[in-house]
């Protein structure tokens, strides 16, 4: 009876999914302690110890945790509140202020008033170091240990935290910065340390170059605040293993978390999109759309058979070049604030009430309109059932915000206003699908979608109507998805090499040799974390494109393909992923393609959480339904009574049809009048567009299920 | 039919995603540098008349053709005009901006009406004429530049016509333009098929009606904007320094503003006349960078579709520098918005001295081609790292470092130092943020770059085309200058060569160090009310020298040693 626990701290509340193989998920909530984020994890863990049967102390139900998976958004917020550690740079000789022009982009164009972001590393810790390899690695200057030790000088007298390393062209040849690394070392043992060519060793000097910095910028931070909670983890007599998720929607051991604080950057939402991929099973399908929606933003995600990579991120305007979940942000979420623009367009967001004060509805002082307030006013959401009655929301200043800001300037009704206000975000949010779906090259209509957060339920049939989706499947753990996942995940380590070679032209030893000492290096670090040989995986990309283009296709290329010189299969693949993404490809023409990244994946399998599954329960859903409520339907654009259903009572196999409203403490679910929706065997409401019952694979009938 | 509020901003949003959705498939699916690492190109959604409904614009000196050309070509193809026809154009001499910027047209039909069109207009890396890539200084008249090419069907109905397609790049050098345009035609039809989709859910009653609707709202937005200028009369000039064929040319540019409640006038009337060279800009070229320029003083959230543009009236005569008349070189078009938009900013100082900007830097560019002695493999590279310098202070905001110049404020991006290695024989010596070349102010201009680099080949050819080293950007309400731009190159034998600001140097040989800077912007204010904690922070970080501080600033001893 393994028991594991998902801890997924966000701005608001930290969640808990607490799992025991073979019984049902239990989820929790404790308020976030930003100070100490350590503090919530332990006050929720003695919430679960206290609902024990029997209850426990803390003292006594720690020691039976076997594993606890972490999401933490202490480097995240350290980056966008621009509160990282005082670190310097050590880089070449005339090109220092790389970092600070990012390319000199501007983002919004039009914008004179729109300043470039203050850099990671003040201009005067920005160190210029003679010394110069070429585009080979051949060394053409010798570094000036010298101009290094003066750089350290400054650095101590400055009472640096952390020092980046970064020359030019040490993805072909590491010695300069390893060299200037040990005298680091050795001057500035207490001081945090990135090295570009540990962390990212390929091409591209901008990309590495921030993404080192991010590394140091974050890296104290992060250990300390790991120093905190493994200390409070021992405190209370925790003995298992704990994990950290990052970026990559893998885990890590907090010693790799210290050493590669960037690798968390995305922490926090990484676990949602793996999750999606187990609730959407059971329907035969191995791909999703997975969307979250929080206070603030909307975020979301696709996955086939995996979650969605990506190599070119970016955080608070910052490059980072480290394999991340490809997951969009948009300003869209239960606090988004609706305005009229100067032509009296109405617009929601990106402004967003937030936690503090609030919508209007939360009786905290909040007089702005927001999604929330629209929900209530909508009878989407019930003031006397939110959080399960814990929290009262309070419809009339819901209104009069409304009727203030937007009904009244419009000439509309309150719910004309809010039903618009419902629209306007659902659209933005659909929009938001799309950068994750067609710009990729996915036809959205052909993926489940599923809505996480609270308040994602309540716009996901508006928003698959827009899009064409016809499926949904809303799993009970949707409030909590991001620690769910976290229980989902494997042990995950990226290694990339430049080899810049066309592909015809391959020296194969020295590309062998690369990917086995990548292979080797992922071996070793999942032995240190105890995955027995029969666990492992390393899979490998090649990062390749035709020869002229500018921009790289990453792709998975077969083991037994490279061990072959197999030529051929891997053209195939590259021109098959070039023509998903982008329309076409140029096989026919038989264009020359070159690689230039060559990647290796060294993946751990975890034990995963049994699910159980639920017993079949029959088609009538008459024992969960607990009344009827008037509540706006966006196709007749009327209000009308439906029913309303107790989600906790809801079970396998019963059916609902829309229009109705499933209700669970944490999640409410609006069934629009063009969806019915089913229970399949996770438990999840699952939703199909009316007549398309052949997407349901499961929990229709008790011989659909799968065994 | 009743307009449904509600409908409208989905609407806005909608046509905005779908222009955003054509420039990423332009950006992924292009080969020349030029379109997917600068992306010189804008995607654009147009009504059944040519109305805009909307763009993006990468790079917007591009961007105010598009809408009159779509106009031109629906009323040059009358009622010949089929579903699965794509028109391409290019001629300046029918409302194109330059002859390398060649846009694809495809009209959509709904029910057989003609109810929308997309376009999409880039950059090509050759359009034929005497010079590889366009850039013809000794150019006088159009031919000596370019293939011509006034609206034409490449595809009928659905049909590639092989003809047509043949004599066009029978024409042009390179291949990859076949591939470019191509993906111009790509971008086209994901357009179209987003914009068939919204129809069929709204209807052709709702569209029809919603996007006058829009146009309306936008339109109030806009002239809102106008509305907080006060009337008059305003005037300023910009100045233009060499046409290429004559040393020690100047020609200035005179901009008359006219604002009366809502509506605004730039009237280019008392400008000086056409050069004998491509240093001309055309009709859309010089409107493009008026309305850029403008649009950089309002609120930058207006949509940008037709009603945007209505309350702007531009008027510049035929045979003025702004609007050459057939058939004159104009290549250089593009580049003069610099000093078109100084004009403007001019004017407009003491009557909006919150909204304008300081002067920005001037594009000064080079590209070299050669062949790579390592690997036999031609090159041609754009110095966009070399040629980007800061834009001008502005009230309460400092200029923006290393920007580049006002008709791309940020969007065209450096290469990779590294890429930069790899795709030339050249090695970065240096590139950085250069100390003291922005104007001094309470708010300072922002700063320019060095450049150096040792060229790797022999045989070197270098094309220089732009202005700045001249006239430095100005400084505004007591700012001062920011620095001149330069590009010299020092040969191995020692001699120095500083080419003009428009030339064509071949024979460079191997070891040359190329040499440039892109200075400073213009400062705003008077430098010795900037805040004193913010200079010593300068002063540590090495961007304004001591001396600097000291001399333009009037910082004492005593206030740096803190």
């Amino acid at each position: 009876m393994a028991l594991k626990i998902g801890i997924d701290v966000g701005g608001t509340f930290t969640d808990f999914v607490v799992t025991r193989d073979g019984a049902e998920p239990a989820i929790f909530k404790s308020l976030s302690t930003p100070s100490d984020p350590s503090i919530a994890v332990v006050n929720g863990l003695t919430d679960i110890a206290a609902a024990q049967n029997p209850p426990l102390t803390l003292e006594a139900f720690a020691p039976t945790i076997d594993t606890i998976v972490h999401g933490t958004t202490v480097t995240t917020n350290a980056t966008l509140t621009h509160t990282g550690a005082k670190s310097a740079l050590l880089t070449t000789e005339g090109v220092r202020d790389a970092l600070e022009m990012r390319r000199g982009i501007r983002e919004e164009q039009y914008n004179n008033r729109y300043a470039n972001v203050t850099p990671l590393v003040p201009r005067f810790l920005r160190a210029g170091i003679k010394g110069r390899l070429d585009r080979a690695g051949r060394e053409v200057t010798p570094l000036d240990l010298d101009e290094v030790r003066e750089a350290i000088a400054l650095f101590k007298q400055e009472k640096v935290a952390a020092v980046s390393i970064c020359f030019m062209n040490s993805f072909a040849n590491p010695a300069h910065e390893q060299a200037a690394a040990e005298l680091v070392k050795r001057e500035m043992p207490d001081a945090y340390l990135s090295v570009s060519t540990d962390l990212l060793p390929s091409i591209r000097f901008y990309e590495r170059i921030s993404t080192t910095a991010l590394n140091s910028y974050v890296g104290p931070k992060l250990n300390h605040y790991l120093d905190q909670l493994v200390g409070r983890l021992k405190g209370i007599g925790f003995k298992g293993l704990l994990l950290i998720m990052q970026s990559n929607g893998g885990v890590i051991t907090p010693q790799l978390a210290r050493e590669k604080a960037a690798l968390t950057l995305l922490s926090g939402p990484a676990g949602g999109p793996g999750a999606g991929l187990f609730y959407v099973r059971p329907h035969g399908q191995d791909k999703c759309i997975i969307t979250d929606m929080g206070g603030t933003s909307f975020e979301a995600s696709v996955a086939v058979g995996s979650p969605m990579i990506k190599n070119d991120g970016e955080i608070a305007r910052h490059k980072i070049a480290l394999p991340m979940l490809d997951i969009h942000t948009i300003g869209a979420g239960g606090g988004s604030i609706g305005w009229l623009d100067e032509g009296g367009l109405l617009r929601m967001g990106p402004q967003s009430a937030g936690a503090d004060p609030g919508p209007a509805c939360y009786g905290k002082g909040g007089t702005l309109p927001t999604t929330t307030d629209a929900n209530v006013v909508l009878g989407y959401l019930a003031p006397d059932y939110f959080a399960g009655g814990r929290m009262k929301l309070d419809l009339a200043a819901a209104r009069r915000a409304i009727e203030t800001h937007i009904a009244r300037p419009m000439g509309l009704t309150v719910e004309e206003a809010a039903a618009g206000m419902y629209r306007v975000a659902c659209n933005n949010m659909a929009q938001g699908v799309r950068e994750v779906t067609i710009k990729r090259g996915f036809d959205p209509r052909e993926f489940p979608y599923i809505p996480a957060g609270g308040a994602g339920p309540i716009h996901s049939c508006l928003i698959c109507e827009e899009l064409e989706i016809p499926f949904q499947i809303v799993p009970r753990e949707s409030s909590v998805l991001c620690a769910f996942g976290m229980l989902m995940s494997e042990l995950k380590h990226d290694f990339v090499r430049t080899f810049v070679s066309r592909l015809d032209a391959i020296d194969w030893p020295r590309l062998t040799a690369m990917i086995d000492e990548m292979s080797a290096e992922g071996a070793r670090q999942l032995t240190e974390e105890r995955i027995p040989e029969s666990r492992r995986r390393h899979d490998i990309k090649f990062d390749c494109r035709y020869i002229k283009q500018y921009h790289e296709v990453s792709f998975l290329v077969p083991r037994k393909a490279v061990a072959g010189g197999d030529i051929g299969a891997i053209a195939r693949a590259f021109h098959d992923e070039h023509n998903r993404l982008y329309g076409y490809s140029l096989e026919q023409e038989n264009a020359p393609i070159e690689i230039i990244n060559v990647r290796v994946q060294s993946i751990g399998q975890t034990d995963k959480p049994a699910y159980r599954e639920e017993a079949w329960s029959g088609t009538d859903a008459a024992t969960a339904l607990k009344g009827r409520r008037s509540v706006y339907l966006p196709e007749t654009k009327a209000f009308r009574e439906v029913p309303i259903y107790d989600g906790h009572k809801l079970r396998f196999g019963n059916r609902v049809e829309g229009p109705s409203m499933i209700e669970e403490e944490t999640t409410a679910v609006f069934v629009s009048s063009n969806f019915d929706g089913v229970i399949d065997s996770l438990g999840s409401f699952v939703l199909y567009r009316k007549g398309r019952e052949e997407l349901v694979k499961s929990g229709l009938c008790k011989e659909a299920t799968p065994a | 039919m009743k307009i449904d509020p509600i409908l409208l901003s989905v609407y806005a949003r909608t046509f905005k995603s779908i222009t955003d959705e054509m420039s990423i498939s332009m950006e992924q699916t292009t080969r020349s540098p030029i379109l997917c690492e600068a992306k010189d190109y804008v995607t654009g959604l147009y009504d059944g008349e040519g109305n805009m409904l909307e763009q993006t614009e990468n790079l917007p000196i591009l961007a105010f053709s598009l809408a009159p050309v779509c106009k031109y070509i629906k009323d040059y193809f009358g009622d010949d005009l089929h579903p699965g026809d794509v028109i391409f154009h290019n001629d300046v001499f029918s409302l194109g901006n330059q002859n390398n910027d060649v846009a694809v047209y495809k009209p959509i039909f709904l029910g057989g009406k003609l109810v929308a069109w997309t376009a999409v207009k880039g950059h090509q890396a050759d359009i034929g004429g005497n010079v590889r890539g366009g850039y013809n200084p000794n150019a006088v008249e159009v031919w000596q530049e370019a293939l011509r090419i006034p609206p034409v069907k490449v595809v009928e109905k659905g049909k590639l016509r092989k003809d047509v397609w043949n004599l066009i790049f029978a024409n042009i050098r390179l291949d990859i333009v076949q591939h470019d345009m191509k993906a111009e035609m790509g971008a086209c039809t994901v357009g179209e098929r987003r914009l068939l989709e919204l129809l069929d859910k709204y209807g052709l009653e709702s569209y029809e009606a919603h996007k006058q609707a829009l146009f309306e709202a936008t339109r109030k937005m806009m002239e809102a904007e106008i509305a907080k200028i006060p009337n008059g009369r305003y005037s300023g000039e910009g100045y233009v320094y060499y046409d290429g064929r004559h040393v020690g040319s100047k020609f200035t540019i005179r901009v008359d503003i006219e604002v009366k409640d809502k509506s605004i006038k730039f009237d280019y009337s008392r400008t000086d006349a056409q050069t004998n060279g491509f240093v001309n800009g055309t009709f859309t070229s010089s409107a493009s960078a008026t309305i850029l320029t403008l649009l950089q003083m309002v609120n930058p959230d207006i949509p940008h579709n037709e009603g945007m543009v209505q309350p702007i009236e531009i008027v510049i005569p035929e045979g003025t520098i702004l609007n050459a008349a057939y058939p004159k070189a104009t290549t250089f078009g593009n580049h003069l918005c610099p000093p078109n938009a100084d004009a403007i900013q001019r004017a407009l100082a003491p009557v909006m001295p919150d909204r304008v900007t300081a002067g920005w830097n001037n594009l000064l560019c080079s590209l070299t081609t050669g062949t790579d002695p390592e690997n036999n493999e031609q090159y041609v590279d754009i110095g966009f790292m070399g040629l980007k310098g800061g834009s001008g202070a502005m009230q309460g905001m400092d200029g923006y470092d290393h920007i580049g110049m006002i008709d791309a404020s940020g969007g065209v991006l450096d290469q990779d130092y590294e890429m930069f290695e790899q795709q030339t024989p050249h090695t970065l010596v240096k590139h950085e943020l250069l100390p003291d070349s922005a104007g001094a102010g309470e708010w300072r201009g922002g700063l320019g770059v060095e450049t150096i680099f040792e060229i790797g080949s022999d045989d070197t050819q270098l094309v220089t085309f732009g202005d700045g080293d001249f006239e430095p950007a100005f400084g505004l309400f007591g700012g001062g200058e920011g620095g001149l731009n330069f590009i010299r190159l020092n040969y191995p034998d020692g001699q120095t060569v500083v080419p003009k600001n428009k030339d064509l140097i071949t024979g460079v040989p191997k070891g040359t160090v190329y040499h440039q800077v892109a200075s400073g912007g213009g400062g705003y204010g008077n430098p010795k009310k900037r805040d004193r904690k913010l200079l010593c922070e300068e002063v540590r970080n090495g961007v304004v020298s001591k001396e600097a501080a000291m001399h333009d600033y009037g910082m004492t001893e005593a206030e740096l040693a803190q």
